[in-house]
């Protein structure tokens, strides 16, 4: 009994520090001052596990307190609700559940998860809801008539970076290290094969056995090396692409280029990186964040700043999400409720446009939306630790063909 | 708890009616529950279900095993594949498919921890699950890539009826699991977490005896992956990683899930936990993080919520059924001359039993027996006494089994016991006790008789020999029974498994006199009552003098002097080396 | 292949500095510390969280080394006060719950960003035939074969060492000698916690700096360990440094990708039944 008594005591200690820790993270909302009958919305997200990425609902929920703040849609504030998949399939699915039968959304907006399109598309399209995605990931927020991303996504971007490489860069050999994580690697190749038909152009070398979350890349940098490479090509999420380099810089490689995805461009990973061989290239998803003099960005930085939502792609994600929802709303008549919703995004037929993304985004009535086409090329510059633009406009896939 | 432990007091029936009442209760409850609390409540059955299993081979069997979760992968891995291949039978048969073959991956995995023991299996299996993670995440499970959906069964097919069936699922694994526990098979899970040596003399093997325990748990496991995958539709090696499978032992030891009420506690808390943290909006994070805090609390303090409630209650009900003192009185002399008549006295066949002969056993350069040769006939009692060190003992170890390197033959009747196992000499006949306490106290002391001996005894005969020997009555808990008073329960046990030879190693230590003599009159009716052979090794001369009808005297691992009682005890030699020396009388 | 094989003497060396100090932990305090990488991993994150408060490098990382001797000393309180005469598993169980602890707790302070961290060791070392050595190796290698060595002289050539062995040996015993059996124990944790805290703080900002696997450096470091049958540090040592250039050389080879992942568990399997093909009962008697 004495031992039960401590368990008890000890719970509630780890309980309660937990609840401490917890309120000093919390950050206080504009007042809203639309009191109508709320309008519920929800995102599925990784916050918590070995992968994150809280800023796309963070941001989401930045502009819905701004516009409740502003009196909502007609007096009705937007409720927003960030649930968390810990990066569980079996989380993510009983989140989505949550989303859609306990908490009653009309729509998801700015979800950012690794999982939830592969995991809960099929129920999103069961249940009547659409999913604006912030931030995806995997091939189903691609190619599933309920969820339309305001990104670009991998696999475009892989097209990107690699047109970008071989044509504006003119590298000659480039070599692919390609993590593979869950039902991806189809996905990649249908990229690699649009890049290889558009420019001519194939890797020297594609290991796609790179462990995803491992500990040392060396033995595959060094692989890159031997296959006598100028350029590596990783898809690797940002501390994988960190481990690249780390590797690359203790082999002292410095004669190789970098061509990334956007899922490594952030202020922290240029600051980490104290090696960068002769560069490393991101073909941003969108307008880069970190030219401050990019007017594109003003009003989500100032925005962002204000909430303090950390500055990355995410929560441009997140951002452009949120506001595409609250456009498609004040579009709207009558009820608003899932089904309304649901019908509204589908009939949609003119993209909206924002100087921060290269291409208008769209849902409409197609069974797979990937309206995001466009990036950014940035930089790090050797001996920098901050992106720099490397064009001063957009890129297509387009751009690139012969 | 108290509706729980009234229903499953009374064995053999209640369990079955507990498993009714509970189908029905989740029939209500997949009606009546919200849609996303029955999500979650699959989500807390399939995680009851893989504590099940883990409760088998950390709480029953005492191994540390930290990729139950892979074992679910391998069930989720068969049910995908059949789902992609179309197997005939569906889904019910894919999850029994997928349960065998986890069972198969476990025997394969258990299979070093035949040999190895303890927290080398900790690092196996944690570089099981650390391996098959890597593989999983390149691999992938079949039909995921495709985004092939594994077919809920029919009728139940929605979130509510597939609810219901994991309900099913786990009803039929607990009711399973709770006879399995009850079994020889559950007793020998126990006995092993408790002594392997322990084990092997009540002719169980432990190697048997660990790899079921593994296998079982396995296959559980194997289950549970099935009905994920069921569940998500998919199976994603994200599921089933290696910190979850950390996470999932450390319950396991937090809610002490041997215990089939305390899995479920523990299926609710892996749950309800994230839940509250959900609700009180704190990052998910912390969800392991109390885990860990609960779990370091519970091994530091040795204990668990599970076993805590059971002890409270167990506690209350022997404050009821008042103590348990030993029943060993001694007998008045013509009570006692009768009752060894009335079992009709003799000295058995005077055929030998027990021919050990050129017994020798060195520990490198020591020689701790040289050349030793010992006869017990058929129907004697004989005693090997000598003093500290002088190898008695080894030569019990030697007979019974635990030294394969010695040199010389044991023969049991007929048979050539050289070269055996301890459990295949324990069925042939040959039974030993032990000078350390070997008795498991997590068994009651009916379940210890019936698993020591081997389904030889009906409850009636338990019952009898108990009384015989003076021990507390067979529904008493071993842990609430004396150290001294488990030395007669280990006896009373070893005879109930009827053996041709009885081999006794300092049984009456920790007897008081008045219960010395009881304890000798019992042992000289042993014979004639139960057909048995006694080799016993005392210190106590008054016993071995009233019991043996011959005397093996071993000094410096060699043969003193061996014979009739009269003619040993009168020896001089005997008398110099070793009576001048200890426990004169 | 050499190359290869070079390449993965750094995390070779890093598997034998931790396989090292899981010797001698079992050894000494009779525990296989399964939290031991998660502790280094913990001291280096604290490390990167002090230098991105602006504080200079060097104290950064020396105030992150000492957060992970004050985590390993905690943690052997935790034991040596609670579980003094536990078995080895129960012991070893704590450090699971530990480890799980750690990890998370890990994610809660410090996020899954990349860390700023500069490495102390950047860079190639020398080049042998167009075979580059990076500096993490050299150190790496060389802190390993320095500790095991240091450990092997301490223990049997200095007083505190016939100490702690006879502690080891005989804990009650040394106990009823007037032996501080609890303060000498959590010595032991003290310096392992430091000897892998400052090898995690060298090669944490040369690989991939996320929590879960710089604490699952603990699977192929207990391979190493049991290599040498968590007793004998040479073997230890080599069991590491030759898994590393093991995993490093199948790395050249796409098709043995998945058979790359189950080289510690099968060097494990392998070694134990190899050491323990004798050792046939739980009990000595």
């Amino acid at each position: 009994m004495r031992n039960m008594k401590r368990t008890i005591v000890f719970a509630a200690i780890t309980a309660s520090s937990a609840l401490v820790l917890a309120g000093c993270s919390g950050s206080n909302a504009d007042e809203s001052t639309a009191t109508g009958d709320p309008i519920v919305v929800a995102s599925v997200n990784a916050l918590s596990g070995a992968a994150t990425f809280p800023e796309a609902s963070a941001a989401a929920q930045a502009v819905f307190d701004e516009f409740n703040a502003a009196g909502g849609l007609d007096g009705r504030p937007i409720e927003y609700t960030a649930l968390d998949d810990k990066g569980d399939p079996s989380a993510a699915s009983s989140a989505a559940r949550d989303a859609v039968e306990s908490t009653n959304a009309v729509a998801l907006v700015g979800s950012a998860s690794l999982l939830d399109c592969e995991v809960n598309a099929d129920y999103y399209e069961q249940s009547g809801i659409v999913s604006v995605q912030g931030t995806g990931v995997d091939p189903f927020c691609f190619s599933t008539p309920n969820i339309s991303p305001t990104n670009a996504g991998p696999y475009l971007d892989t097209q990107l970076t690699l047109s970008y490489g071989s044509e504006t860069l003119g590298l000659k050999k480039i070599c692919g290290l390609l993590e593979i994580a869950g039902s991806t690697r189809a996905a990649y190749q249908e990229a690699f094969d649009n890049w290889t038909a558009a420019t001519g152009k194939d890797f020297a070398m594609l290991d796609d056995t790179v462990p995803y979350g491992g500990s040392d890349y060396t033995p595959y940098v060094i692989k890159a090396k031997e296959a006598g490479c100028d350029a590596i090509y990783s898809n690797g999420v940002e501390p994988d692409a960190a481990g690249v380099l780390k590797a690359a810089e203790a082999q002292g490689m410095t004669d190789m280029t970098f061509l990334f995805l956007t899922s490594a461009y952030s202020a922290q990973f240029a600051e980490a990186a104290s090696f960068v061989g002769k560069g490393v290239y991101v073909p941003a998803e969108f307008a880069p964040y970190t030219d401050e003099s990019n007017e594109a960005n003003s009003d989500w930085r100032a925005l962002m700043e204000k909430h303090d939502v950390p500055l990355t792609s995410f929560a441009q994600g997140g951002y452009l999400a949120a506001n595409n929802f609250i456009e498609m709303l004040k579009s709207m008549d009558g009820d608003i409720t899932r089904e309304t919703v649901t019908a509204a995004f589908k009939a949609q037929t003119e993209g909206y446009e924002t100087p921060m993304a290269g291409t208008p985004w769209l849902f409409g009535p197609d069974d797979a939306h990937s309206s995001n086409t466009a990036g950014w090329p940035i930089v790090i510059e050797p001996g920098a630790t901050t992106w720099s633009n490397a064009a001063d406009t957009w890129v297509t896939a387009e751009s690139f063909a012969k | 708890m108290p509706l729980v432990d009234t229903l499953f007091r009374s064995r053999r029936i209640s369990p079955l009616v507990f498993g009714v009442v509970a189908v029905l209760v989740a029939f209500a409850l997949s009606a009546l529950l919200p849609t996303y609390l029955v999500y979650l409540a699959i989500t807390a059955i399939v995680a009851t279900i893989a504590l099940l299993g883990l409760g088998i081979v950390t709480g029953t069997a005492g191994m540390i095993a930290l990729c139950q979760l892979t074992f679910a992968a391998v069930g989720a891995w068969i049910v995908s594949l059949f789902t992609v291949l179309d197997v005939p039978g569906g889904y019910i048969l894919w999850l029994v498919a997928g349960g065998v073959v986890a069972g198969l991956a476990g025997v394969v995995i258990g299979l070093p921890a035949l040999r190895l023991r303890g927290v080398n299996l900790a690092v196996v299996t944690l570089g099981f699950a650390a391996a098959a993670d890597a593989t999983l995440l390149k691999t992938q499970f079949p039909g995921a890539p495709q985004g092939t959906k594994v077919p809920r069964p029919e009728g139940f097919l929605d979130d509510r009826g597939f609810f219901f069936f994991c309900a099913i699922v786990l009803v039929v694994i607990a009711v399973a699991v709770h006879y399995l526990q009850r079994s020889r098979f559950g007793s020998g899970w126990r006995s092993v977490a408790f002594s392997e040596r322990g084990t092997a003399s009540a002719g169980t093997s432990v190697r048997l005896a660990k790899l079921s325990a593994f296998a079982v748990s396995a296959a559980i496991a194997g289950i549970a992956g099935g009905l994920i995958a069921g569940q998500v539709g998919t199976a994603y090696p994200a599921g089933f990683s290696t910190i979850q499978s950390l996470a999932l032992y450390v319950l396991a030891i937090v809610s002490g899930a041997y215990l089939i009420e305390m899995a479920v506690f523990g299926g609710i808390l892996w749950v309800l936990i994230p839940e509250l943290l959900k609700r009180f909006g704190i990052p998910q994070d912390w969800g392991f993080v109390v885990f860990g805090a609960l779990g370091i609390q519970a091994l530091t303090t040795n204990s668990n919520l599970g076993q805590d409630l059971r002890n409270a209650l167990t506690k209350r009900r022997h404050r009821r059924g008042a103590g348990t003192s030993t029943g060993l009185v001694p007998l008045s002399d013509e009570a006692f001359e009768a009752s060894l008549q009335a079992s009709g006295s003799g000295s058995g066949s005077g055929k030998p039993l027990l021919t050990v002969t050129g017994l020798s056993v060195s520990f490198g350069q020591v020689k701790a027996l040289q050349n030793v040769d010992l006869t017990v006939d058929e129907g004697a009692i004989v005693g090997l006494i000598g003093p500290n060190g002088a190898g008695k003992s080894t030569f019990v170890d030697a007979v019974a089994g635990f030294l394969p390197q010695h040199e010389g033959t044991v023969r049991l009747g007929g048979d050539a016991l050289d070269g055996l196992p301890p459990h295949k000499r324990a069925r042939l006949g040959l039974r030993r006790t032990f000078q350390q306490d070997r008795v498991p106290p997590s068994l009651t002391v009916g379940d210890y008789v019936a698993f020591i001996a081997r389904g030889e005894a009906e409850p009636v005969a338990i019952a009898e020999v108990l009384a015989f020997i003076g021990c507390p009555p067979a529904s008493t808990r071993i842990v609430n029974v004396d150290v001294g008073t488990r030395r007669l329960v280990e006896v009373a046990a070893n005879l109930a498994a009827k053996p041709r030879l009885l081999v006794l190693d300092e049984p009456a230590a920790g007897l008081s006199h008045e219960e010395h003599v009881a304890f000798g009159q019992r042992l000289r009716m042993i014979p004639a009552r139960y057909g048995t052979s006694i080799l016993i090794i005392e210190h106590d001369l008054d016993l071995v003098r009233s019991v043996c009808s011959s005397i093996t005297v071993l000094n410096f691992g060699a043969v003193l002097a061996s014979g009739s009682q009269e003619t040993v005890m009168n020896d001089p030699e005997v008398l110099k080396a070793y009576m001048g020396e200890t426990e004169m009388l | 292949m050499l190359q290869g094989a070079l390449a993965g003497l750094a995390a070779g060396g890093v598997y034998a500095v931790i396989a090292v100090c899981l010797t001698l932990m079992a050894q000494l305090v009779k525990v296989i510390n399964f939290s031991q990488a998660a502790i280094g991993m913990f001291g280096a994150f604290i490390a990167v969280m002090f230098a991105e408060a602006d504080v200079p490098q060097g104290l950064a990382v020396f105030l992150g080394i000492l957060c992970g001797v004050v985590l390993s000393g905690l943690i052997g309180w935790i034991i040596a006060t609670w579980l003094p005469e536990a078995s080895i598993s129960a012991r070893s169980a704590v450090t699971v719950a530990s480890l799980l602890l750690l990890i998370s707790m890990s994610y809660i302070l410090f996020g899954t960003k990349p860390k700023t961290f500069r490495a102390i060791f950047p860079g190639p070392a020398f080049e042998v035939g167009g075979v580059v050595v990076s500096q993490v190796t050299v150190v790496m290698v060389a802190l390993a074969i320095v500790v095991a060595i240091a450990a092997k002289v301490v223990l049997s050539k200095t007083g505190v060492g016939t100490t702690l062995r006879a502690i080891a040996d005989r804990p009650v015993a040394a106990e009823l000698m007037g032996v501080p059996v609890k303060p000498f124990a959590i010595g032991v944790w003290l310096v392992t916690g430091l000897i892998v805290a400052v090898a995690i703080a060298i090669v944490a900002p040369t690989q991939t700096s996320d929590a879960a696997s710089l604490s699952l450096l603990v699977i192929p470091a207990s391979a190493a360990a049991l290599v040498g049958g968590f007793r004998r540090l040479d073997l230890a040592v080599i069991g590491g440094l030759g898994l590393g250039m093991l995993q490093g050389a199948t790395a050249q080879f796409p098709e043995l990708s998945l058979v790359r992942d189950w080289i510690p568990l099968v060097l494990i399997v392998v070694f134990l039944l190899w050491n323990q093909r004798k050792e046939v009962w739980d009990a000595a008697r």
